[in-house]
């Protein structure tokens, strides 16, 4: 007997119970749409989090106190980095272009009667450039603010419309931690990065941030949060690395153990990289599981329909079926199950991706590969769970099938 | 004439040493081409089981059959099952129809096995169930026919690939006397068109339209070629 009339063959059995074979399918589908959906959405979080490293530019280094092991010890920051660290990385090392060390801390911020919590960030003009925040109205701070330890602030849009709402916030007087703060400019919608709204801000300069809002909290200088630099270009980031490496170990008088870190957009996209590539792993591992369960179910319900249909079985071996023909007929019932219900999986795993990056940043989306995969893998399980209640089938004496009513 | 069913010596043993049951027991019996012949006894005589050999079901335990000349006790389960497509047609009690499919689609089946290709398939199946008389339930779900008329569409099927041999096991023991009188009378004229039919029976009303009765009693054949018309007296005498 040929595939074509077995595949017929099963395809009129499977419809005679539709019920029995959509519930059969159940496990493969769901399975399938978890696999699916799963590793989209692991590919989506990770093509998001990539993009948001990118969006910082190729040339970005940041410099942030510990090594990435003390960081895991604490749960508060070192305060190794200071003040004194950003102006010597910005004179010494000749393939920095710009260096914007950041204090920052949650601090309320009242406008007559209204009154918002956001993040205060003490920093230096070059913060523009490096990071490229641009002004929308106004300035930004600038080198004579930062030496005077002015009271001026630029605030982020968000943080302006939820002060000011509709009027004009340029010249007119904010207080912070209960400090009057003369604002200076507005600067440019930025968007959030990685979730955190970064146009919720308000700059002051960051003299002014450690003399009147954190305090001198350091005992190596004037501390800094990290520090933000901008290599003179992509090709420099390297050097830049090494050179900055080196600079702040002289300076920190290291022997052993860096207590600082310098990373590049390059190391951030492979942490990216790792981390969403586990979780993808992870959420496929899961989802492998149910497949798993699936093909279980199949392999139950084809038990089953081997003991109900002895008499068939019987028949079909009396009238001229040999152990094989009996053999391929049950193994391709199970194969259509499984190929099936992974077929309609995918579909509700695809619209299941679909429906995350309408709803959630995450540009998650279904490559051709993960559907070839699932497919495949989905009719080899019906192949691999089909086999033994088909050989059971196959084995089955026609005397003993065709006498048992 | 052509010899259709030869035992020689043929016995079946089944279990093991201790409680071994033979089933038949040096059985010799020659069937030849056009005979219409019942196999009767009483239970547990042996006639299931030489039905079953007969039918290439089973193989013999010792002996030798030869089913149109062909030695078929050493045969393998595919040549065992390609001798069950092509030579021989089964008929059983409770037909064994298969509840999905069209009478016609029941009837193809022999062919699907046969490897014959659709059109000719449908061909040849209208053709057997016009035969038996169902020209007009080409397209009927078995459970939408009589008894009668799933056990024609039985007949159609054991017929549809010109076996050598219409073995039929109990074919009315499921049919009231009104349609067991409508099949057997379809069984005489497949037999008088050339065809041999073998049926084990244990209705005399049903033997005595035969022409041969092969009598069994524990395992071996007491009377080979017994006349149907004085059946009632022998029956009674053998029993």
């Amino acid at each position: 007997m040929d595939i074509l009339e077995s595949v017929k063959m099963a395809v009129k059995t499977l419809t005679a119970n539709k019920l029995r074979s959509t519930l059969t399918m159940l496990g493969i589908i769901i399975g399938n749409a978890s696999v699916i959906t799963m590793v989209g959405v692991g590919q989506g979080a990770q093509r998001y989090a990539s993009g948001q490293f990118e969006s910082l530019g190729p040339n970005v280094l940041f410099v942030i106190p510990g090594s990435s092991e003390s960081r895991n010890r604490t749960l508060d920051m070192p305060r190794t980095l200071t003040l004194e660290d950003a102006k010597a990385i910005a004179t010494q090392v000749p393939t920095v272009s710009g260096v914007a060390p950041q204090l920052q801390t949650q601090q309320a911020v009242v406008y007559s009667n209204r009154s918002t919590s956001a993040l205060i960030l003490g920093t230096t003009p070059d913060f523009s450039s490096v990071r490229t925040f641009d002004v929308a109205k106004g300035r930004f701070i600038s080198d004579l603010d930062v030496q005077r330890g002015t009271r001026s602030v630029a605030l982020g849009p968000d943080l302006a419309k939820s002060l000011f709402g509709t009027s004009d916030p340029l010249g007119q007087t904010i207080r912070i931690k209960n400090i009057s703060f003369q604002v200076i400019g507005i600067m440019e919608a930025k968007g959030a990065f990685l979730g955190n709204n970064q146009d919720d801000v308000a700059y002051i300069p960051l003299s002014t941030m450690s003399d009147q809002i954190t305090g001198n909290t350091s005992p190596y200088g004037t501390e800094v949060t990290f520090i933000s630099i901008a290599a003179r270009d992509e090709n420099s980031v390297g050097a830049a690395q090494f050179q900055i490496t080196n600079l702040l170990r002289l300076r920190h008088k290291i022997v052993t153990d860096d207590d600082f870190t310098v990373r590049t957009q390059k190391d951030a996209l492979e942490v990216v990289g790792n981390v969403a590539g586990a979780l993808t792993i992870m959420l496929a591992a899961i989802a492998g599981i149910s497949l798993f369960v699936g093909g279980i179910g199949i392999m139950n319900i084809m038990l089953v329909s081997v003991r109900e249909r002895t008499q068939e079985i019987g028949l079909r071996k009396a009238i001229g079926a040999s152990q094989d023909d009996i053999l391929v007929q049950f193994i391709i019932e199970a194969i259509i199950l499984a190929a099936l219900g992974g077929a309609v999986g995918t579909l509700i795993g695809v619209g299941g991706v679909t429906l995350v990056s309408m709803v959630s940043p995450l540009k998650a989306g279904v490559s051709p590969a993960a559907v070839i995969i699932a497919v495949g893998v989905s009719s080899g399980i019906g192949l691999f769970f089909g086999v033994v209640p088909a050989r059971q089938a196959a084995k089955l004496d026609p005397i003993v099938a065709l006498r048992s009513a | 004439m052509k010899t259709i069913i030869r035992f020689e010596h043929v016995s079946k043993v089944y279990g093991s040493e201790n409680t071994e049951v033979r089933a038949l027991s040096d059985v010799n019996l020659t069937v030849e081409a056009g005979e219409y012949c019942a196999i009767m006894g009483p239970s547990g005589s042996g006639k299931s089981t030489a039905m079953n050999v007969i039918g290439c079901l089973d193989r013999p335990t010792s002996g030798s059959y030869y089913l149109d000349g062909v030695d078929v006790a050493q045969l393998n389960d595919h040549e065992l099952a390609h001798i069950r497509n092509r030579k021989i047609g089964f008929v059983f009690q409770q037909f064994h129809l298969l509840p999905q499919l069209s009478a016609m689609e029941n009837v193809m089946l022999p062919m699907v096995y046969a490897g014959i290709p659709l059109p000719q398939r449908q061909q040849r199946a209208t053709e057997a169930l016009t035969r038996v008389g169902l020209a007009n339930r080409l397209n009927n779900r078995p459970n939408q026919l009589s008894g009668g008329q799933q056990q024609r569409v039985a007949i159609a099927r054991a017929i549809v690939n010109q076996p050598v041999l219409l073995l039929a096991d109990e074919p009315t023991g499921a049919l009231d006397s009104h349609t067991t009188q409508e099949v057997m009378a379809i069984f005489a004229e497949l037999n008088a068109s050339g065809i041999t039919v073998v049926m084990v029976t244990h209705e005399s009303e049903v033997a005595r339209l035969t022409r041969r009765v092969v009598w069994f009693r524990d395992g071996q054949v007491i009377h080979p070629n017994l006349s149907p018309t004085n059946l009632a007296q022998v029956t009674v005498a053998a029993v």
